[in-house]
């Protein structure tokens, strides 16, 4: 079942530069999904249109099959959502937040909130303007989720957090996972939370799609090759050759990205370039993630 | 249980759950018999997608290593000792291959190597302990 369908979505910044030029992909129910690009790369205004919050100028969106321009209420009830740059008012107090969100959303889980607020040990009589930035989230996680939404948006989450309050964020993203089958797209530029959450990444780069694979398989069947310099041999030639998704000429070796296992590239490198000696690799996902954005002109 | 995850590695996460429990029932630190954490205490502990946990089951499972019963906590199955050396052995072929590719690299003369190896074993009587 599609949770989440972008269609062509199509989204230029005011003064006309084009933030996304035709994104196309689903999310199903279950999967969790990495939205992954560089600063500017049109993650968040991607998530922000899932949520109804911006228009497509082109394209369409269905969220649960729904326009969420169109039928916001409906929409949003069923979705936990927390970014960054979310702002919860500074003069109110934990407590009267909560119960704010318990207002709108139905079938809140009394139970989860106050586990969450124990776990995160937040004052509930404490004013916003009284927390750390991590505690704030923490606020906003507990209002996005203690209604066990089937779709949970997660844009930077993460952003700005240290390491112990962003490995608490991403288990209780887990337990969420474990208890009630959420859905999750999640943007973020922190590597290890991929890693260990996805099941999928979805790579924007100028407002395209560059890549749009599950996890293992990026592993397993993706590779980066160091390619010796050689005579007739650049970076035109290896972007000509089938499954190179980018390459770039770095001092000590051209770099190339290729949709195939390390030692079916580096035979098709020496078969179809004539170059011996490549040195091909899998790689970690922050790896793959600089070579594929570094290696496009 | 211990399994430690590295983010780092390359390796999808699915197969280092995979290789440290066949490792855990290769060293005898998992018994046939014991039983594993669920899908969802050990994608908690480790701080992983519980997907990327039934999927290292699963592909365990079809390996005969653990064992499913319905209802029931999963359990590592009774060992083939047949299979079980060989799967031992392709192990260590594994681990064995930088070490074949640093000989070669170092143009070290492949007598001296084994003897390096022998000396090593000798030194280390607990690591050589279980026989095969």
């Amino acid at each position: 079942m599609k949770i989440i369908e972008f269609d062509g979505i199509h989204r230029a910044y005011r003064r006309g530069e084009d933030v996304l030029d035709g994104v196309t992909f689903d999310v199903r129910k279950g999967e969790v999904v990495g939205l992954l690009g560089r600063n500017g790369a049109g993650k968040t205004t991607l998530l922000r249109i899932a949520m109804g919050m911006l228009d497509p100028q082109r394209g369409s969106v269905r969220v649960f099959g729904m326009d969420p321009l169109k039928r916001p209420v409906e929409v949003k009830r069923r979705i936990g959502y927390v970014s960054e740059d979310q702002i919860l008012p500074d003069f109110l107090r934990v407590e009267e937040i909560i119960r704010l969100h318990e207002g709108v959303y139905p079938g809140w889980d009394a139970a989860l909130e106050s586990e969450l607020i124990d776990q995160f040990a937040i004052p509930r009589s404490a004013r916003i303007a009284e927390l750390s930035k991590g505690q704030a989230r923490q606020v906003a996680l507990i209002c996005a989720i203690s209604h066990s939404p089937e779709l949970l948006i997660l844009d930077e989450p993460a952003g700005g957090l240290d390491p112990a309050a962003r490995r608490e964020f991403l288990e209780t993203s887990i337990r969420m996972l474990n208890e009630t089958g959420t859905t999750i797209l999640f943007s973020t530029h922190y590597m290890n939370d991929v890693e260990r959450l996805a099941g999928r990444v979805v790579l924007i780069h100028r407002g395209r799609i560059l890549l749009d694979s599950d996890l293992d398989r990026l592993h397993e069947d993706y590779s980066i090759c160091l390619v010796p310099f050689a005579a007739g041999v650049d970076i035109d030639t290896l972007t000509g050759l089938p499954g190179c998704l980018a390459a770039r000429e770095r001092r000590e070796a051209m770099h190339a990205v290729f949709s195939m296992p390390p030692a079916e590239s580096a035979a098709l490198i020496e078969r179809e370039a004539g170059v011996r000696g490549s040195s091909c690799r899998g790689s970690d996902l922050e790896e793959m993630f600089i070579e594929l954005v570094g290696g496009q002109l | 249980m211990l399994i430690v995850i590295d983010t780092h590695s390359g390796v999808p996460v699915y197969r280092q759950v995979m290789d440290q429990i066949r490792f855990h029932v290769a060293s005898g630190l998992l018994a046939p018999g014991d039983e594993l954490p669920s899908t969802r205490t050990l994608s908690q502990q480790l701080g992983v997608n519980p997907m990327t946990i039934s999927k290292a089951y699963s592909f365990l499972e079809r390996e005969d290593v653990i064992e499913r019963r319905p209802g029931r906590p999963l359990v590592v199955r009774e060992v083939d000792t047949d299979r079980e050396r060989r799967r031992k052995v392709d192990s260590l072929r594994e681990s064995l291959t930088p070490v074949v590719t640093t000989v070669r690299q170092l143009g070290i003369d492949p007598a001296l190597a084994l003897e390096e190896l022998r000396a090593m074993l000798r030194e280390e009587p607990d690591i050589g302990e279980e026989t095969t």
